[in-house]
């Protein structure tokens, strides 16, 4: 049951850990990769991490409780993040937002039972020019209406 | 040699154009592909590089930065050059230069358009700072939601390697530099400089207690600089055409360029380039195309969604630079324009800044932690009809009491807004409050 | 060491470059409230309750961070910083659930002495607070509550810092930020207590006291632990004559801030048990109640007529118990063996900060006094377990836990006469020709020298049970008995006394000791 990275992955960890001038900098990245590896940051998860970069499992879930982009609990494939902050809302975001609760059936923070969807509210994206618009995992989705919007989610299996 | 005479060609020339003002930072950012190397270099990139590795010293470079009158870009505004002149030149310590590229401040987009689209400007000017301070390191922090523009600098490094612009012995000079592009994980926080580099350093990004400064004791406690994206990216065009030439753009105190993202109810939203004391209503109206739809502009936030509100009446004589805006009782700041029209209700916007900052509180100290979920709540409850008449004057009072007292100026980034809403627009407030609703039509 | 003049509140001051306004302020006994700065843990500068204001600097400026420079002008009671002070203490107190009535902090709660000092103005705060968990076990010694947190992270910073042992850590941002264990981690180092301490208010309390008794109930008493060599320098907190808890009194040469879990519980065995009342003579049917007089006499006559003679004195016994016991065993018989209780264990990385080996906190002063023989206390048992006694004296220890119970049973049951003086009934005691009630170390006045050579003071922190006495006054009888006519009475005399006996205490007097104590090789003079 113990978590561990595979061969390829624990390659890419110390090469990672090799870059920085300290392993303790390398912690973000090494969250990353076990993220990606691992599905989310689960309990068993940190602790791996934490023997890894040989810091405590305590300082390990400060860090991970810190940052939004960390998931401490499985999401869905695809992760719709909603920008909120003023020019988004000025742009109205708000009807986007309604819009994906109502197609998707969703509240904020919730899965699709098909596990397709999560649905989150965000702070500024730094697109602030192309309003309204949201992040589905890595992409921006900018200059969002409700066609869009519609055409964006369908799209995604 | 020939270096300097073609500097001076050039600003004599400079200072001879028409009101045309010629662009730095953009001039290449519609250039396809202008994110490769090959076309980067056949574009002129990478010879400031070369020049400062192959014939400059590192006070010679201060000395030039600080003549051009470049000041950080960030937010804050300090003089770039003599930032670099604080690092102690004879410390045993490795030096740490660091880019700051957590661009997430509100209504600002500026520096993930210079990342996607002019990564190696912005990674030359990196290679430039990190040379100024003898820096043998240098980190680019981006913020993690910017996937795009990390693959693109991550990219741009990968190319720099390639063609030995970077890594061991640069050119034959004995310099040493390593770049690492560095993944932050969502937190508006980490753009401040002592937090970037708390997280960083693999902890939780809350920013360090004041003295000591980054300058002596930043990453590791080794001599750290900060640098915003746009600073940095500005570096290889001063050091082709002279600091002069540089100063020969913006006004006394304000020299050169700045980005200004426009966002809002403004007709046509983008970055815009403008020399230093551009007028503020002038770009509005005529370069951004005015407030659209027949609506009458209500309120603009000239500096991101830290500074304060400014009413229609209060920019009719402002100039974006930063002494200007600051006499107008708001401040430059990252540059993120945030236009609203007088569709806008002013509670609701204001409610939704706090409700920004009491997200992206670090908590760390007591005023800001409890301080700014404390107006927040008070804004949502004037803004759903639940209101007190007293509410103003304790936004007003919370807003003091945080300003000042907190550990990083976080706290005064979430007071100053507030504050700044709830005097330009008493009025409304006071509509809302006795109202117990929204006395706008909002759309 | 460069000298700085500074001026706080209008007065001069000169002190030394490298010092931070707050420690220069408590040197001066200038008052500056705090929560997150503590003297023996890092800089966090996180709570801003310590704003003062400096001449010429535009902000407030926090005195834990701030170094004094020369010419400085400090000011603490300024309007600005009687603001700020409020206003800092409305922001900690809004998500604050107030609910002292049933905290056990109060009374000795930050939150509430601050205010009375520096607010005193009502709630502004009608919008929720936010909530978190309430009575939560961290470790077998702590409980958490979250929405009594004011995060000043003294706790967070002592687990990395003092213990290295990283046990807790903040969680999340902004208002949601707590203080939080790993997983299913505890809090359970060996010095986890400590966060109790400095935890300003009553977000870690300790489960032992957990509602015990009210602290301005306590009565205070400074002594000295119990538990082990490393003499820890302790405050007894008694309630209507019993024991509630140990705090640690700070001493830097000893224990710093510090105490340990085991020494800060000890009082329980300590000072437990079934205590013994009336002094007790063996007879047919078992042990039977006699009078002192009685007891005294048939110690006397059955040690003086044994053949061999061990005399086995507690390391929890002070030196003044120790000198006369010394003088006594060796009047009784020439030849007897005498040790003090010495048995050591194996310490683990985070007990070696502040633990002795042992579990004899005066076993220094015990030997120096004379309670000492060649073999040490190993070889003593040895011998004792061999039978090599005829009989044995035996103060304040169990002797059926010092070796594997049964031998050493069987080894007590084979003395013709054994004398056992405690606190309470033991398996030891139960063998015993002669029981003598004695005190322990919450109701005595004494000394003890610790491991490296300190003298330090207990004092009488309890009221000894009816028909106990003190073991001084006990050995002091007995001696009387075996001819010497003596003047030891109270500590003070017995202390005078031994003084003038042992080369090492002779430039010491029982009044230099002090609170803080003395080393033994200073010479003597003023208290430290």
């Amino acid at each position: 049951m113990a978590l561990e990275f595979s061969p390829e992955t624990l390659k890419k960890f110390e090469e990672t850990v090799a870059r920085y001038p300290k392993k303790e900098a390398a912690m973000l990245p090494v969250l990353y990769l076990a993220q990606q590896e691992f599905g989310c940051l689960s309990p068993e998860a940190i602790e791996y991490v934490a023997t890894l970069m040989e810091q405590a499992p305590a300082r390990v879930q400060g860090v991970v409780s810190f940052y939004t982009m960390f998931n401490t609990k499985p999401i869905g494939r695809h992760h719709i993040q909603v920008c909120r902050t003023l020019s988004c809302a000025l742009g109205g975001a708000e009807r986007i937002m309604a819009l994906i609760k109502r197609k998707l059936g969703i509240d904020l923070g919730q899965t699709t039972t098909d596990g397709r969807f999560t649905l989150s509210e965000v702070e500024c994206l730094a697109s602030c020019g192309t309003a309204p618009m949201m992040q589905i995992n890595d992409a921006y989705y900018e200059n969002l209406n409700e066609e869009k919007t519609e055409k964006i989610l369908d799209s995604l299996k | 040699m020939s270096f300097g005479i073609a500097r001076w060609r050039t600003a004599f020339f400079a200072s001879i154009r028409p009101n045309k003002m010629e662009k730095i930072l953009l001039r290449n950012i519609d250039v396809p592909d202008f994110h490769r190397l090959a076309t980067y270099e056949s574009a002129g990139g990478y010879r400031s590089w070369h020049w400062v590795v192959e014939n400059m010293k590192p006070a010679e470079l201060i000395d030039e930065v600080k003549a051009s009158g470049l000041r950080g870009r960030g937010g804050a505004g300090f003089p770039t050059g003599m930032k670099w002149s604080f690092v102690p030149k004879d410390s045993p310590k490795p030096k740490y230069l660091v880019c700051n590229a957590d661009e997430s401040e509100p209504g600002t987009f500026k520096d993930r358009l210079l990342m996607e689209r002019d990564p190696h400007a912005v990674l030359e000017g990196t290679l430039i700072a990190a040379y100024a301070i003898q820096s043998h390191t240098a980190f680019i922090y981006v913020r993690g939601e910017l996937a795009f523009g990390t693959t693109r600098l991550e990219q741009a490094v990968a190319e720099t390697y390639q063609a030995g612009l970077i890594g061991k012995n640069i050119f034959g000079s004995g310099y040493d530099l390593d770049v690492i592009v560095h993944r932050g994980a969502g937190a508006y926080i980490c753009g401040e400089e002592t937090a970037l580099l708390s997280s960083l350093e693999g902890s939780r990004g809350w920013p360090k207690v004041k003295p000591p400064f980054p300058a002596t004791h930043g990453l590791f406690g080794c001599p750290t600089v900060v640098n915003n994206v746009e600073t940095l990216a500005a570096l290889p065009w001063i050091l082709e055409r002279g600091a002069p030439a540089y100063a020969a753009l913006g006004t006394e105190k304000s020299k050169g360029t700045k980005l200004f993202s426009v966002s809002g109810h403004i007709a046509k939203p983008g970055v815009y380039e403008l020399e230093m004391g551009y007028p503020f209503k002038k770009f509005l109206e005529e370069d951004c195309g005015g407030v659209p739809n027949g609506k009458k502009l209500k309120g603009v936030i000239p500096g991101g969604g830290s500074m304060p509100v400014l009413r229609p009446e209060e920019i009719e004589k402002v100039n974006l630079d930063y002494e200007s805006v600051q006499a107008a009782g708001s401040l430059l700041g990252s540059g993120g324009v945030i236009v609203m029209d007088e569709t806008t209700c002013m509670v609701r916007a204001a409610w939704n800044i706090a409700r920004f900052y009491a997200h992206e509180s670090c908590g760390q100290c007591s005023p800001c932690r409890e301080g700014c979920h404390w107006m927040e709540k008070i804004f949502h409850r004037i803004e759903h009809g639940a209101g007190d008449p007293a509410d103003l004057d304790l936004i007003l009072n919370i807003s003091g009491n945080i300003m000042g007292n907190t550990i990083c100026p976080f706290g005064d980034a979430a007071a100053m807004p507030a504050a700044a809403f709830v005097k330009k627009f008493r009025d409304e407030f006071d509509a809302h409050i006795a109202e117990k609703r929204c006395t706008l039509r909002v759309e | 060491m460069d000298p700085v003049k500074i001026t706080i509140d209008g007065k001069e001051v000169i002190t030394t470059k490298g010092k931070t306004v707050i420690q220069v302020a408590d040197e001066l006994g200038v008052p500056i409230p705090r929560y997150c700065y503590h003297p023996k843990l890092s800089i966090a500068g996180n709570c801003r309750m310590c704003l003062v204001e400096i001449e010429k600097m535009p902000k407030l400026q926090i005195a834990c961070n701030t170094q004094v420079a020369d010419g400085m002008n400090v000011l603490t009671q300024s309007p600005k910083v009687l603001a700020v002070r409020k206003a800092v203490l409305e922001f900690l107190l809004i998500n604050h659930p107030v609910d002292c009535p049933i905290c056990d902090q109060a009374g000795e709660c930050w939150l509430q002495d601050y205010y009375m000092q520096h607010d005193l103005q009502a709630s502004r705060f009608e919008v929720g607070k936010v909530h978190d968990r309430k009575k939560t076990i961290f470790g077998p010694n702590i409980v958490f509550d979250g929405e009594r947190c004011i995060k000043c992270t003294r706790c967070v910073r002592f687990c990395q810092e003092i213990t290295k042992t990283n046990e807790l850590t903040v969680v999340n941002r902004s208002d949601h930020s707590t203080i939080a264990l790993f997983d299913d981690s505890v809090l359970d180092n060996p010095l986890s207590a400590n966060v109790v301490d400095i935890c300003p208010v009553g977000a870690l309390t300790d489960r032992d006291f957990r509602f015990k008794v009210r602290v301005w109930y306590l009565q205070k008493t400074p002594s000295i632990c119990p538990g082990c060599s490393t003499g820890c320098n302790i405050s007894v907190e008694t309630y209507q004559n019993h024991i509630a808890r140990f705090k640690p009194r700070v001493n830097e040469a000893v224990n710093s801030h510090w105490l340990c879990d085991e020494g800060r519980y000890s009082f329980h065995d300590l000072a437990g048990g079934e205590r013994l009342t009336t002094p007790l003579i063996r007879q047919e049917g078992g042990l039977v109640a006699a009078t002192w007089e009685q007891a005294f006499q048939a110690v006397y006559s059955g040690l003086k007529g044994s053949s061999s003679l061990a005399a086995i004195l507690s390391g929890r016994n002070t030196n003044e118990e120790a000198y006369l016991f010394a003088k006594l065993m060796k009047k009784l018989r020439a030849d007897a063996m005498l040790e003090v209780f010495y048995q050591e264990r194996e310490l683990n990385e985070v007990e070696k900060i502040l633990v002795s080996p042992d579990r004899s906190p005066n076993f220094r002063g015990a030997r120096d006094m004379g309670v000492g023989s060649s073999d040490g206390f190993d070889g003593l048992l040895r011998r004792l377990l061999s039978g090599d006694f005829a009989a044995a004296f035996i103060v304040g220890e169990d002797l059926t836990k010092a070796a594997e119970s049964e031998t050493v049973r069987a080894a007590l049951q084979k003395l013709s006469f054994l004398v056992v003086q405690d606190t309470r009934v033991t398996e030891t005691s139960k063998l015993a020709h002669v029981v003598l009630p004695a005190m322990h170390f919450g109701e005595k006045e004494g000394t003890y020298t610790n491991r490296k050579g300190r003298l330090q003071k207990l004092n009488a922190a309890l009221i000894a049970p009816e028909g106990a006495l003190p073991d001084s006054e006990i050995f002091a009888q007995l001696l009387e008995l075996a001819g010497e006519q003596n003047g030891y009475g109270t500590p003070e005399q017995i202390f005078a006394a031994l003084a003038r006996e042992i080369p090492a205490y002779n430039k010491l007097t029982y009044d230099s000791i002090g609170a803080q104590g003395i080393e033994l090789d200073s010479g003597g003079g003023g208290a430290s």
